[in-house]
């Protein structure tokens, strides 16, 4: 069914929004956002799968260049730096997560910071975040055409379907496009997206974040140049409505009316404490909280007095992995992050690591464990919950359930807790004055001149990168 | 015995990592035996040899038509832009050649991506069933690709043409899986969806990747697969074709550097969406390693349709009828058709949105319009390129036919390439009714264009760009292609 004037109301809201309309909870929230995926992305450049990216992209040659986050000496053309940027934060699963379920910011900014390289003019950080809240925005818009994007997906991964629309936004927002040319960037991205399950869990899923961010913004400049795509894509089923079974566009409120509410306002996004699938998290929460009551009783924690774990998680085929051989596949099982948690009592990025994945205690445990999947235990961000139960070859049992983990949305994580996250994550690769420098250019954006700041910072690299160029991971992935 | 085997497989596949409902897959399987295994094992093992005389033939053809269809495509806007764009965005480059443009290069991908935008710009290069325009998103990233390869290692003309050939075939077998793909589409732009695997397995194949690296790059180009069928009759369906060879030959590039993906893309896991997340309906089959009596590629079975404008397909079908209708009308008055005599069309096709457009507005919707052919054919005889330029586009009595147009869509005549007719029935003031129909158009695998015509067609296009004696050179080194030592001098005559 064609609604008319889906498409022109987001090719005109994403022209006329402008920085005025930022309220103060929106602005707190985005800057968060922005502080976490800077981190993540950072450590992110560490990886395996990051590294086999630049190194593709690197035989691009172009005049324009634009930084790669963590590299002092390596500058790419602009939709590659976003490319490689945004593998670098999806590369451990340590993003941002939203509800209807996505991971919004890895899109969205590495495009940006792109693009504000490239410019004659850098825009000012207002107009950064302004920018990137358009892409955040676009996002939620889109996932609300449908209720299937409520649910773990099966089919299509959701960054791969709004994240490319969400990147062409703000890339248009940024570019100053006319809200015709907004709509045509909408357009040309969306031909750019829906990338199959089937990947995630596997080396190939943070290409899907950096896919996005580098399509959306080709998308916005292809635009720009005068290309032009069906002016009814969001209107239409065979247009954006191809990626989902069920699929009902609403326009965009008029952004100067006083009837537009960005949707960040009413829902937060939740902050990562391990990289893992959002899922892990409730059940490594209750995972520890059951092993602190068999601690309470029966002393301190020995697996071989364990019998068996029982975990009741939502029904989600593609977290469930009763002995992941990879650092992807753990990062996406409900046994192994339980397991991890109960015999470290916590889970870090360390617990990734191969030799922490093949441990034979950790096998042996994952070799105890059970998995039911109770009907009323709804695959949804918004609803789900976990159980560990643990029984002991005593005939002892202790369980603990998890609603709400610390960082989810109804529980977010402390200022200080995310600042520590990013310090953390971003000293792996930069110096204190490049970790500092970041955060001062977030924590104070709205009075930053030239955005294009922030990438210089990003670049402030510490010894150990110099001294040792590409730090690998060493095992196989 | 088997449920020994059954026994030890289980904690194996447990043991390899998988997740529960890859290991429900795999129950009955080994691990080798799963579709995707089957495709990179392919791609990777077949020979030179098992090219048949008559799969040579055909693909030499459409080789050539491609090359020909991408040089007069490098005279439109949308190549231009397409072209700006990657010059702008990115330095020269002195590796892979630009249809069309002497002295230009681009990045490998790039040179894909702008020479794909080409080869599909007007609408005018082959299509196969199931429907889809094979040869445009696998060409571009093979030709790419050679000219990245070292100057003492280029394929051999031989290799080339096995790469291609690879290209359409699992493009073939993969729209095979599903019964959607029969149909004239309405959900994603099958080009879209199978030629970026196309482009990926033939570009696998050209870099000689072992078969756990070609099922890499099948899967890495499934995450880049899939564009919606509203963007087509728009300015952005070119891009369809050329993100297709440019995004294959990049998932070629990084399965080459050992990037890794689902290594059950093409089978079908339940909750978990592989390639299938492209279709309603989906049973993929394992393709047969090609053994010493060789392999019966799809393109023996099923030729290809070559289009003699450029429109979509179906706009064959009733162009043909709509010309028989204008040779009476013009064999009983004078010698020109005018819409005075007419008081009525009605024209009997399938139903299908997308190309259902009573008066189009641009060359894309016209490429896409069952109203806007059939009047052009009705009023000259004929469409050709031509037919699609402003001004031809813009006559009044154009116009006036057009506004005399109604459609009708019985129910024998389904939406697929395979089974369609076109009718076209006229009825003159003054009573008389003139009806023409059009079974297979001229050009169809069931009446395909001879050696002849498809040569006429290669050099009225390639002409556009080239010298004639270049264009005469090109048609001499594809005909010859499987015979010469290496591919450069194809490569060397498209510059």
């Amino acid at each position: 069914m064609l609604r008319k004037g889906i498409t022109e109301s987001f090719g005109a809201a994403i022209h006329a929004l402008n920085t005025t309309q930022l309220t103060d909870g929106v602005i707190t929230r985005s800057k968060r956002m922005m502080l976490d995926t800077l981190g993540v992305g950072l450590l992110g450049t560490r990886t395996a799968v990051f590294n086999k990216a630049l190194k593709y992209s690197q035989m691009f040659t172009s005049e324009e260049r634009s930084s790669v986050w963590g590299k002092a000496d390596v500058a790419l053309p602009p939709h590659y730096a976003a490319f490689v940027n945004g593998i670098a934060v999806h590369s451990m699963d340590f993003d941002d997560t939203w509800h209807p379920a996505t991971h919004p910011s890895g899109a969205v900014l590495p495009a940006l910071l792109a693009l504000v390289e490239t410019l004659p003019r850098p825009p000012s950080g207002l107009d950064l975040l302004l920018a990137f809240n358009v892409g955040i925005e676009v996002q939620g818009r889109l996932m609300r055409f449908s209720t299937e994007a409520y649910n773990i997906p099966e089919r299509f991964h959701p960054p791969s379907v709004v994240g490319v629309m969400g990147s062409a936004a703000a890339s248009a927002k940024l570019l100053g496009l006319s809200p015709a040319q907004c709509c045509h960037a909408l357009a040309i991205a969306a031909s750019s997206a829906g990338a199959p399950l089937a990947n995630a869990a596997t080396q190939t899923k943070p290409l899907h974040i950096g896919n996005a961010a580098r399509t959306g913004l080709e998308a916005a400049q292809l635009a720009l140049a005068g290309l032009e795509g069906n002016p009814a894509i969001l209107d239409m089923h065979s247009g954006f409505g191809v990626y989902y079974k069920d699929y009902s566009p609403a326009a965009m409120a008029d952004s100067a009316s006083g009837g537009f509410r960005w949707i960040l306002e009413d829902q937060d996004v939740a902050f990562k404490r391990i990289p893992a699938h959002l899922g892990m998290h409730w059940v490594v929460d209750a995972a520890l909280a059951a092993r602190v009551k068999l601690q309470n009783t029966d002393g301190p924690f020995d697996p071989s007095l364990i019998r068996s774990v029982t975990l009741r998680v939502p029904l989600s085929k593609y977290v469930n992995c009763p002995l992941p051989a990879t650092e992807h596949q753990a990062r996406h099982s409900f046994q192994f992050n339980a397991c991890s948690a109960l015999l470290d009592n916590k889970v870090t990025v360390d617990s990734f690591h191969h030799a922490q994945i093949s441990r034979p205690a950790l096998r042996e445990l994952l070799s105890k464990v059970k998995v039911e999947t109770p009907e009323e235990n709804q695959p949804s961000f918004d609803k789900m919950y976990c159980e560990v139960e643990i029984e002991t070859h005593q005939g002892q049992r202790h369980a603990a359930r998890c609603d709400t983990f610390y960082g989810h949305w109804r529980k977010p994580l402390s200022q200080e807790d995310l600042v520590e996250k990013f310090s953390v994550n971003a000293s792996s690769v930069l110096c204190t004055e490049g970790v500092g420098g970041v955060l001062y250019a977030i924590g104070d954006i709205e009075r930053v001149r030239e955005s294009s700041v922030l990438s210089s910072y990003l670049r402030m690299t510490n010894r150990a990168v110099l001294q040792h160029g590409e730090t690998l991971s060493s095992h196989r992935i | 015995m088997i449920s020994t085997l059954q026994k030890t497989i289980r904690p194996m596949l447990a043991a390899r990592g998988l997740h529960k409902s890859a290991v429900e897959v795999l129950k009955s399987l080994t691990p080798e035996d799963t579709v995707t295994a089957s495709f990179g094992k392919f791609i990777s093992e077949l020979k030179p040899q098992h090219l048949s005389p008559v799969v040579l033939h055909r693909s030499k053809r459409m080789v050539l038509d491609s090359i020909g269809v991408g040089l007069i495509g490098s005279t439109t806007d949308v190549f231009e832009l397409a072209l700006q764009h990657c010059q702008h965005m990115y330095a020269p480059d002195d590796i892979s050649s630009v249809y069309g443009r002497t002295g230009t290069r681009l990045s490998p991908t790039l040179a894909a991506f702008v020479n794909g935008v080409a080869t599909h710009s007007m609408d005018f290069d082959d299509t196969w069933h199931p429907a889809t325009h094979p040869s445009g998103a696998v060409l571009p990233a093979v030709l790419a690709l050679s000219d990245m390869m070292p100057a003492n290692r280029k394929p051999s003309g031989l290799d080339f043409l096995l790469a291609f050939n690879i290209g359409i075939e699992i493009q073939g077998r993969l729209m095979r899986f599903s019964n959607e793909a029969h149909n004239i589409p309405k959900r994603f732009h099958p080009p879209s969806v199978v030629g970026t695997m196309g482009s990926a397995a033939a570009c696998a194949r050209l870099l000689s990747l072992d078969p756990s690296q070609c099922s890499h790059a099948l899967a890495i180009a499934a995450s880049l697969a899939g564009a919606p069928m509203a963007n087509a009759a728009t300015q952005s369906k070119p891009l369809h074709i050329g993100n297709a060879s440019r995004l294959g030959l990049e998932a070629a590039l990084l399965a080459s550097r050992g990037l890794e993906a689902s290594p059950l893309v093409l089978d079908a896991v339940a909750g978990v969406a592989g390639f299938n997340a492209f279709y309603e309906d989906y049973v993929p089959q394992s393709l047969e390693s090609p053994s010493d009596n060789g392999h019966m590629f799809l393109l023996e079975e099923q030729d290809m349709a070559f289009k003699r404008f450029p429109a979509h397909l179906g706009m064959h079908w009733v162009a043909d009828a709509a010309a028989s209708v204008h040779k009476l009308l013009v064999g009983v008055g004078p010698g020109k058709v005018s819409p005075d005599q007419v008081e009525d069309i009605m024209l009997r096709v399938p139903k299908s949105k997308y190309i259902n457009r009573p008066f189009p507005e641009s060359e894309h919707e016209a490429r896409h319009s069952f109203q806007f052919n059939a009047c052009s054919a009705l009023l000259d005889g004929e469409v050709t390129v031509d037919s699609f330029t402003p001004a031809v586009m813009s006559r009044p009595d154009l116009f006036a036919l057009l506004s005399r147009v109604r459609l009708e869509h019985p129910h024998d005549n389904p939406a697929n390439f395979d089974c369609m007719y076109g009718e076209v029935q006229v009825t003159l003031v003054g009573g008389d009714i003139l009806k023409g129909r059009c079974d297979t158009f001229y050009g169809h695998w069931r009446n395909p264009l001879t050696n002849e015509s498809l040569r006429k067609k290669f050099r009225n296009n390639a002409e556009a760009v080239l010298p004639s004696e270049k264009v005469e050179m090109l048609i001499d080194v594809v005909e010859e292609l499987d015979k010469f030592g290496d591919c450069r001098d194809l490569l060397s005559q498209l510059q």
